[in-house]
């Protein structure tokens, strides 16, 4: 609803506020991410010069030394691993139970659907604090698949938010034509509706791929130096202020950006209906 | 459900009982479809989220330690939550996320529907602002959090050169809260922009183009056009922030761990440093079933109101 009003001289005047309150606030809005690239880009006494240098040659040596880390590989690999398989498990579960929510409602549906969004809603730390308690017991704790199994907890009511939406849009015919051909529902889903389905799939992944790159509380607690995921070797980057190795502090957390910044502008088109659980279609 | 188990009607060319077979065969296999369908989603939600609430909400009346086996705890009765309404620091905690979030969430929104509103002008290259004011919510919250950190080091940090000054931001109770707070508005007002984008986007433009017509203001327009219809976008932003702040965790424990003097203490990480710090998993439990609560109240409410506009 854009609404065209006034005479050219004015409009014009007025992109122009409009072009320079956006130049501004992009500024600001990265501007911290722009300085720590910058950071990441100087040798060290070039990161702590007073004044800061606003000109120099980049260097590429923490990205070296980064890289050649141990530590750093490992938790990208571990990082790779569980959020990869947390996105493979919930789709395996969440898609038929989409379709289900999506085709066939049942007693209890709604129910049930609502129950997975306050899964996504209520706080992860309260959900944790019993999860580690029976994972130490059954002797989970610390292992990948502990991750695994409590990013679940948000993925798989993304997954079957997102996909009960796609499913729903899809024209109900292409399945009942292939019922009347003597298709069981099971036949119908997996050869007709699955493969149509498959740019939601995409999308859900990648919206599930971020939330799990991206967390820190359920790896921070369920991890242990050799399952840390990346955000929890960040954290770690915290700890003594006058020790931080700024270089490599700062390379680190622009590659562990990196592949959550591309993956989010392939998906940019469903972010919306992601983060909003749905509620608003983008 | 209902029509697919219906029996077939007689009377009609018999088919061969070869056919009947398979069509049978057809039909109790559909029946049984959607239950196997549900059912791993169930038995998921179930494990990972069913179960350790119900252990939670045991271990919040007990006393109980990690030595102790699993169900060996001591009941106690409501002692944990005694406990926790005595303890100065998780009183100060209720004061402080409820302020946090209220604020967060106000600034958030006013920012927000600032940004929708220029992105949605019929401009040139608004996509490229769009997208670089989207950048930082997609950052992973630990490293924007981190970012912030260096920027506000008081020795080495860039603003503190600019003005000249060697302020320990984060040291201070009301400078590390703002700066908490800033860190949090910075990361998630674009959500609320997308998603007011997406309304401003979904509106008619009729309502618009009569008021315009009849001659009214930018400003009137805005009062009285656009904003009443953006309303359930709004209330749906408003929501979904104010749950998701209320559990705001990431980047208070990057940037201040709760302190200075507890003044970031949120609900979280008043939870997450008895549970893991403490160890103390009854308190801990205790503490989480009260936010637990408080957020069911707010998903219920979101609930409602997204069936109701659904129904419309």
């Amino acid at each position: 609803m854009a609404i065209v009003t006034g005479s050219r001289r004015t409009r014009k005047l007025e992109a122009a506020l409009v072009y320079l309150a956006l130049a501004l606030l992009a500024a600001a809005f990265l501007f911290p991410l722009l300085w720590v690239l910058g950071l990441s880009l100087k040798t060290r006494p070039q990161i702590f010069s007073n004044p800061p240098l606003y000109l120099w040659w980049p260097t590429l040596e923490h990205y070296l030394d980064v890289l050649s880390r141990a530590d750093f590989l490992r938790a990208f690999l571990n990082t790779l691993i569980v959020s990869a398989s947390a996105v493979l498990l919930s789709l395996g579960v969440g898609v038929p139970a989409a379709y289900a929510f999506a085709r066939f409602p049942f007693r209890g549906s709604a129910f049930l659907f609502f129950g997975l969004l306050v899964m996504r809603m209520l706080p992860p730390i309260a959900v944790l604090v019993p999860m580690y308690v029976l994972f130490t017991r059954l002797g989970l704790a610390t292992t990948r698949l502990s991750v695994v199994l409590a990013y679940t907890t948000f993925s798989l009511p993304l997954v079957v938010w997102i996909m009960r939406g796609f499913f729903e849009d899809l024209p109900k015919e292409l399945e009942e034509s292939a019922w009347i051909d003597g298709a069981t529902r099971t036949a119908a889903f997996w050869r007709v509706v699955l493969p149509l389905a498959r740019p939601g799939m995409v999308a859900s992944s990648i919206l599930c791929l971020q939330l799990a790159w991206n967390d820190f509380l359920f790896a921070a607690v369920l991890t242990n130096n050799a399952t840390q995921t990346l955000p929890v070797l960040m954290a770690g980057f915290s700890g003594g202020d006058s020790g931080v190795d700024w270089g490599a502090m700062t390379a680190s957390g622009m590659l562990v950006i990196l592949p959550v910044i591309v993956f989010s502008f392939m998906a940019q088109r469903h972010l919306v209906a992601g983060l909003s659980s749905g509620s608003v279609k983008g | 459900m209902g029509e697919s188990s219906r029996a077939a009607p007689h009377g009609l060319a018999i088919p061969a009982p070869a056919r009947i077979a398979g069509r049978a065969a057809r039909r109790s296999h559909d029946r049984w479809f959607t239950p196997l369908a549900v059912l791993p989603t169930f038995v998921v939600m179930l494990l990972v989220f069913g179960l350790p609430l119900l252990f939670s909400l045991y271990l919040s009346f007990t006393g109980w330690s990690l030595s102790q086996d699993l169900l060996g705890g001591e009941f106690v009765g409501w002692a944990n939550y005694q406990d926790l309404l005595e303890d100065p620091v998780f009183l100060g905690s209720l004061g402080i996320t409820f302020g946090f979030t209220a604020a967060a969430v106000a600034a958030q929104l006013g920012l927000g529907l600032g940004i929708a509103l220029l992105l949605n002008m019929d401009l040139p290259h608004m996509r490229a602002f769009r997208t670089a004011l989207i950048v930082p919510m997609m950052i992973t919250p630990i490293v924007g959090a981190l970012c912030w950190k260096l920027l506000l080091d008081p020795s080495h940090g860039v603003f503190n050169h600019w003005i000249g000054e060697r302020i320990v931001w984060l040291g201070m109770p009301g400078t590390a809260l703002a700066a908490v707070w800033l860190v949090n508005v910075w990361h998630s007002t674009p959500y609320v922009a997308l998603i007011l984008l997406a309304g401003l986007r979904s509106l008619p433009s009729e309502p618009g183009e009569a008021a315009a017509i009849d001659g009214a203001s930018r400003l009137q327009m805005f009062r009285h056009v656009t904003l009443p219809l953006l309303r359930p976008y709004l209330l749906v932003a408003l929501l979904l922030r104010t749950i998701f702040e209320f559990r705001a965790f990431d980047n208070i424990y990057a940037m201040t761990g709760g302190g200075p003097a507890n003044s970031t203490m949120v609900l979280s990480m008043f939870t997450y440093l008895v549970s893991f710090v403490r160890f103390d998993f009854s308190l801990g439990a205790a503490a989480s079933w009260m936010m637990l609560v408080m957020s069911m109240l707010m998903c219920l409410v979101f609930i409602t109101v997204i069936r109701r506009r659904d129904a419309n």
